[in-house]
């Protein structure tokens, strides 16, 4: 994307970034702590960033959202392990992929959310129908994306490795899934955002109060916090902005090949 | 390998009428060569008569759609123990995610770590690419991802060597060096050759014997029996009357097909 017709330096962007927001944010506290727009319940920038950092201190807060991590990482390791198995399965062997092709299709287009009641009732709440929800949510780009990367192996990369003696559980451990990686790694990073964001949703609807999204509805019914479900909605917000700048890094080192695949 | 006297060759390779069609589109017509053990063979022809095609089948990777073909002696199923294969498509040959070392030691992963390094570090010098070891493939240019794979097919000691129009992307003085480092190989370890190649002096040069394809739908033109003495020289093998005689035949057998 090309706004600027030169593009700036590293430090000017920050620096305009950072005022811009803060410039926006200043303009929103001054417009509602002058009555211009007064609608009770809206957040006050100021206030909702004092409650942010009580809540950053607050050891049980802390815990919970550890355990939205936990629910989360418990979710999205599920679904990368059998996203990468099926969808390995299905991109190598095409009479996998037939037999899985329209199951795939039915279940991607289900809202993942409106199974948990099922699975509370099934399992009782707690962690584990969270992080199925999370899970059934999450699989599919990771399931895609491997599919489409084992498919997409290059045929003389497989012709090669045959000549050398790989036989065919090699080819498809060493040969097609690893260069299948660097694209289910992109799913992951993918369903690592939709994850996170299901997690806080599932708390929210089927969660017994653990969690970031257990603490919003805490906040919200019990206590008219409102403060406080704006400032824990931020911080999940910004978990999600971490999650996605270490998975970024991570391609980046991990992944740093994969410029030499012919696509 | 010892007597140049004795009139019986072992043959390796046997090519009985061999034939592939893709579809409807006769690639090979009907090709019938020995390639004999510890020799280097060459197979020269026009572009899109089948050589790759023919190595594919050779090598295992494919299969005739009529004929047979037969390493020593029995019909070949699958890849032939103790084969490398140098491919036409070198760049999309070498693994991505593997660097150059790793690449070349990668026929080599069943060996013991310290002989493994020793093997390719050896491919590596003979093929000038030292310094480029912890390179990814994407990183070098055409001509050093070409030596690449030339080396890893090399550090796999193989008993029958393919190769595939394997200087095609090399300047001329490096092809010269790799056309001897291979005349080399060939002289020290005994290894049965087949190279495809489009440059009729290169052919002969290699060669201790020529097949010249025809145009497609193809068949062996002629086999030419190269008697060129060994060990050969870039500049006195080539200007001897016999291989200048031998060019303009090979040449006139790929015109008049
Ligand atoms: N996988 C394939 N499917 C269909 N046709 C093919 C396939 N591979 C090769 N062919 C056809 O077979 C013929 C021979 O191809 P091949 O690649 O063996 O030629 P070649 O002699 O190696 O050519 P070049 O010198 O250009 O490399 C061509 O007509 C080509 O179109
Ligand atoms: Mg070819």
């Amino acid at each position: 994307m090309r706004l600027l017709r030169d593009p700036l330096s590293q430090n000017k962007t920050i620096v305009l970034g950072v005022a811009g927001t803060l410039g926006v944010l200043a303009m929103w506290e001054l417009l509602i702590r002058s009555g211009a727009v007064s609608k009770p319940g809206l957040p006050v920038p100021t206030r909702v960033m004092a409650q942010a950092a009580e809540l950053l201190g607050n050891t049980v807060f802390l815990n919970q959202v550890f355990t939205t991590i936990g629910e989360w990482l418990l979710g999205l390791g599920v679904a990368a392990i059998a996203g990468i198995l099926v969808g390995g399965l299905m991109g190598a062997f095409p009479a996998v992929f037939v037999a899985f092709e329209y199951p795939v299709e039915a279940f991607r287009t289900l809202p993942s959310i409106a199974v948990g009641p099922i699975l509370v009732l099934l399992l009782g709440a707690g962690v584990a129908p969270i992080a199925i929800t999370v899970a059934l949510s999450s699989i599919w780009p990771i399931l895609l994306n491997t599919l489409y990367g084992v498919r997409g192996t290059d045929p003389t990369a497989v012709a090669t490795a045959r000549t050398l003696g790989v036989r065919p559980l090699g080819l498809l451990m060493q040969i097609r899934l690893v260069s299948a990686l660097p694209f289910a790694f992109t799913g992951v990073r993918v369903a690592a955002s939709i994850g996170l964001i299901v997690t806080v949703s599932a708390e929210l609807l089927i969660g017994s109060g653990q969690g970031i999204g257990g603490y919003i509805l805490l906040a919200s019914t019990n206590a008219g916090n409102l403060d406080g479900v704006y400032a824990a909605t931020i911080i999940a917000g910004v978990l999600g902005v971490l999650i996605n700048a270490a998975f970024a890094l991570l391609d980046r080192t991990a992944f740093n090949w994969k410029k030499g695949l012919a696509q | 390998m010892t007597s140049a006297t004795s009139t019986e060759q072992a043959i390796e390779l046997e090519l009985q009428s061999v034939s592939k069609s893709y579809g409807k589109n006769l690639a090979v017509k009907s090709i019938t060569a020995s390639i004999p053990q510890g020799k280097v063979s060459v197979i020269v022809g026009p572009s899109g008569c089948g050589k790759s095609t023919l190595l594919r089948i050779i090598s295992g990777l494919d299969f005739p759609t009529q004929g047979s073909v037969t390493f020593n002696g029995a019909p070949v199923r699958g890849v032939p123990e103790g084969l490398a294969m140098v491919f036409q498509d070198y760049s999309r040959s070498l693994f991505p995610w593997m660097r150059v070392d790793r690449n070349i030691g990668f026929p080599l992963r069943h060996i013991s770590a310290d002989e493994r390094r020793q093997r390719v570090q050896e491919a590596i010098d003979a093929v000038g690419l030292k310094g480029k070891e912890k390179l990814y493939p994407w990183q070098m240019s055409g001509g050093m991802q070409q030596r690449a794979a030339i080396a890893r097919a090399l550090a796999s000691h193989p008993k029958l060597l393919l190769m595939d129009e394997p200087y095609a992307s090399v300047d001329a003085q490096t092809r010269a060096d790799l056309e001897d480092l291979l005349l080399d190989i060939h002289a020290t370890l005994g290894v049965t050759v087949l190279v495809v190649t489009h440059d009729i002096d290169e052919s002969i040069y290699l060669a201790d014997h020529v097949i010249a394809l025809s145009a497609p739908p193809s068949v062996v033109a002629e086999t030419v029996e190269v008697d060129l003495p060994r060990p050969r020289n870039q500049i006195s093998t080539k200007q001897d009357p016999r291989f200048v005689e031998l060019r303009a035949h090979v040449t006139s057998l790929l015109r008049s097909h």
